[in-house]
C-alpha cells in the first residue's frame, strides 16, 4: 500500500537553503575554482550532462539490483572496445539486458528555448561581472564581458533493454514521474538546462527465430546552449592610486618655534617728543640697561618707584614691576631726544 | 491424437513399414553410432516454475526444471551475425541459432518432449557450453520433408536461439 502523501519518505539532514542564501548558494556554484566567469558549457558538457542525468535522475532498481547504464554517448566508435572492460557482459563479450543507453543524434540544430532567440546580433559583449583587482599598488576593477549564449537543441535517445515487463513498467514510472511537468532539469557546471521528454516508442526485437528482448526508446530533447569561453572578454575598468604614509606613533611634544624670536638682549629707546621732558615705563620683566647713547639731551635723572638714582647713569638693575621715570634737560627744546640703551634680560 | 489406427498403404508397392524401419534404425545407428552429436536437454517444469500472476514471466531465479537429458541429434549452429540491436547503434555480434533434427523414434524412446522454452547445452569445448532456448520445437512434421519420402513422418527440427548467461546458465 502507497504511503500517503503527507508522510516524508527521506528526511534531510541538512536543510534546503531557501531565499537569499540560496541565491548565493547557486551563485557559489557558478563562481567556483575561483572564476568569476561562468563556466564553458559545450556540446561534450551537454552530452555530459545527460549522461548523468539518466545514470542519477533515472536510476532504475529491478530485483533489488540497480539497471546498468552505459555511460557513454553511443557513437559510431566500435562498440566492442567498449564493452570489453564492462561486467554486464556474456559469454561473447555481448553487453546482456536489463541495461539503458543514451544515443545522441548527431546533428544538433539552432535551440528553440525561447529566452534565447535570435535577439542579439553580431555576438555583442555584455556585462556579465565586476571584478576587484589589487596589484600591489593600484586599486581597481576588471570589467568581464561575454557574448549571449547560443541556443542549442541536442536529442537525445534513451533506451532501456530488458527482457522482462516488469523492468520496462519500472523504467517507465521513473521517466513519467520525473516528467510529470514535461519537462526536468540538470545541472551542467552550475547551469540548469531544462530537459523535455519529446515521445516514447518500442523497438523491441520479437522475431521468432530470434533472441526476444524488449527495447523502449525515450526520446529527450535537452535545451542547452553553447558558451565558448574564448570568447569571454576582460577589459580593465577604473583603477585608484592609493599614497600611503608612514607616521611615527610617538606622542612626545615638539618644541614650538616662537615668532617672531625673542632675543634675551635688544635695543630699548627712550624718546621725548618736542615740548616733553619726562617719561616713565612699568617693567613686567627683570633686565640690566647699559646707557648706548643720547641725542639731543643735555643730562637726565632717573627715578625707580619715585626714588631718585642718580643723573647721567650708564647701567640700570630694574626688577618687575618697577617704574621708571626718566627726567630730561634738552638742548635744543623745540627737538625730540632720545636715550639709547641696551636691554639684558635676567 | 486417435486411439484408432489405420494401417498406411501408400507405397506398398515398394516401401513397407518394415522397410520404413529398417532404413530409420540405420539411420540412427549411423546418427548416433558413427556422429554420435549429443547435446543436454533441460526441460522447464512449468508446475512448478514460479510466475508473475500479471505478466505470467518468471520471476527472478523462479525458473524450475525437470532432472536434464542427454540427447542424440543432427546439430546445426548457423553462423554468427553482426547486427544492432533493434534500432540502436549498438552493433555486436549475436551467435547463430542451433538446429537440431531428431529422429521422434528416438525421443519416445527416451520419454522426453522438446518443447517451446526448454534450455538445450551443447558443449563447444570440453570447457565452454553455450545454452539455447528452444523458439520452435518442431512438433508439427506434416510436411513432406519430414517425412520419409512421403510414407510417414519420422524426424523433428527444432530451432533454438542463443540466450545469454544471466538468463539461464546451466543448472
Amino acid at each position: 500500500m502507497a504511503l500517503p502523501k503527507k508522510i516524508k519518505k527521506t528526511i534531510d539532514l541538512i536543510p534546503n537553503k531557501t531565499g537569499y542564501e540560496r541565491r548565493e548558494q547557486l551563485l557559489e556554484y557558478i563562481q567556483e575554482d575561483g572564476t568569476y566567469l561562468p563556466k564553458s558549457i559545450l556540446h561534450a558538457d551537454l552530452d555530459r550532462g545527460m549522461l548523468d542525468f539518466v545514470k542519477n535522475d533515472l536510476q532504475t532498481i529491478l530485483d533489488g539490483k540497480v539497471i546498468p547504464t552505459v555511460d557513454i554517448i553511443i557513437t559510431t566508435q566500435n562498440w566492442a572496445q567498449f564493452t570489453e572492460t564492462w561486467n554486464f557482459q556474456d559469454l561473447d563479450k555481448n553487453v546482456k539486458p536489463p541495461f539503458v543507453t543514451t544515443v545522441r543524434r548527431p546533428e544538433v540544430p539552432y535551440g528553440s528555448n525561447p529566452s534565447l532567440q535570435y535577439t542579439i546580433p553580431n555576438r555583442k559583449q555584455f556585462y556579465y561581472a565586476k571584478v576587484p583587482t589589487w596589484d600591489g599598488q593600484r586599486k581597481g576593477v576588471d570589467i568581464y564581458k561575454i557574448p549571449q549564449p547560443i541556443p542549442v537543441d541536442i536529442t537525445y535517445e534513451v533506451k532501456i533493454f530488458v527482457n522482462r515487463m516488469r523492468g520496462l513498467n519500472e523504467f517507465n514510472k521513473n521517466v513519467l514521474q520525473k516528467f510529470s511537468s514535461r519537462q526536468a532539469y540538470t545541472n551542467i557546471k552550475g547551469h540548469y538546462i531544462p530537459i523535455i521528454l519529446n515521445n516514447i516508442s518500442d523497438e523491441s526485437v520479437l522475431d521468432l527465430d530470434k533472441r526476444k528482448y524488449y527495447i523502449q526508446n525515450y526520446e529527450f530533447q535537452m535545451l542547452g546552449f553553447l558558451m565558448d569561453e574564448e570568447e569571454f572578454e576582460l577589459v580593465p575598468g577604473v583603477s585608484r592610486a592609493l599614497t600611503l604614509y608612514e607616521v611615527s606613533n610617538k606622542t612626545k611634544a615638539r618644541k614650538a618655534n616662537i615668532q617672531p624670536p625673542r632675543p634675551n638682549e635688544f635695543d630699548l629707546d627712550i624718546q621725548f617728543l618736542n615740548g616733553n621732558t619726562s617719561v616713565h615705563e612699568r617693567f613686567s620683566y627683570m633686565v640690566d640697561l647699559n646707557l648706548t647713547s643720547t641725542n639731543n639731551v643735555d643730562d637726565f635723572s632717573v627715578y625707580i618707584n619715585d626714588d631718585y638714582v642718580g643723573d647721567n647713569v650708564t647701567k640700570l638693575q630694574i626688577n618687575t614691576n618697577d617704574l621708571i621715570r626718566f627726567e630730561i634737560v634738552k638742548d635744543v627744546p623745540s627737538n625730540d631726544s632720545i636715550i639709547k640703551w641696551e636691554a639684558t634680560l635676567q | 491424437m486417435s486411439q484408432r489406427k489405420v494401417p498406411i498403404t501408400r507405397l506398398n508397392k515398394f516401401f513397407s513399414g518394415e522397410d520404413f524401419g529398417l532404413d530409420i534404425s540405420m539411420g540412427q545407428e549411423w546418427l548416433h553410432g558413427d556422429m554420435n552429436f549429443s547435446f543436454v536437454l533441460y526441460r522447464v517444469d512449468k508446475q512448478r516454475t514460479k510466475k508473475d500472476d500479471v505478466y505470467g514471466e518468471v520471476v527472478s531465479e523462479g525458473i524450475q526444471y525437470h532432472p536434464p537429458v542427454e540427447l542424440k541429434g543432427y546439430l546445426q549452429i548457423e553462423a554468427p551475425e553482426n547486427k544492432f540491436m533493434g534500432n540502436s547503434r549498438i552493433d555486436q555480434v549475436e551467435p547463430g541459432n542451433l538446429k537440431v533434427g531428431i529422429y521422434q523414434d528416438y525421443l519416445d524412446q527416451m520419454g522426453v518432449d522438446i518443447e517451446f522454452g526448454d534450455y538445450i547445452g551443447y558443449y563447444e569445448k570440453e570447457d565452454k557450453v553455450r545454452y539455447y532456448s528452444v523458439v520452435d520445437d518442431g512438433r508439427i512434421t506434416s510436411d513432406n520433408r519430414h517425412t520419409y519420402g512421403g510414407y510417414k513422418p519420422f524426424y523433428r527440427s527444432i530451432t533454438a536461439s542463443p540466450v545469454t548467461n544471466d538468463e539461464f546458465n546451466g543448472i
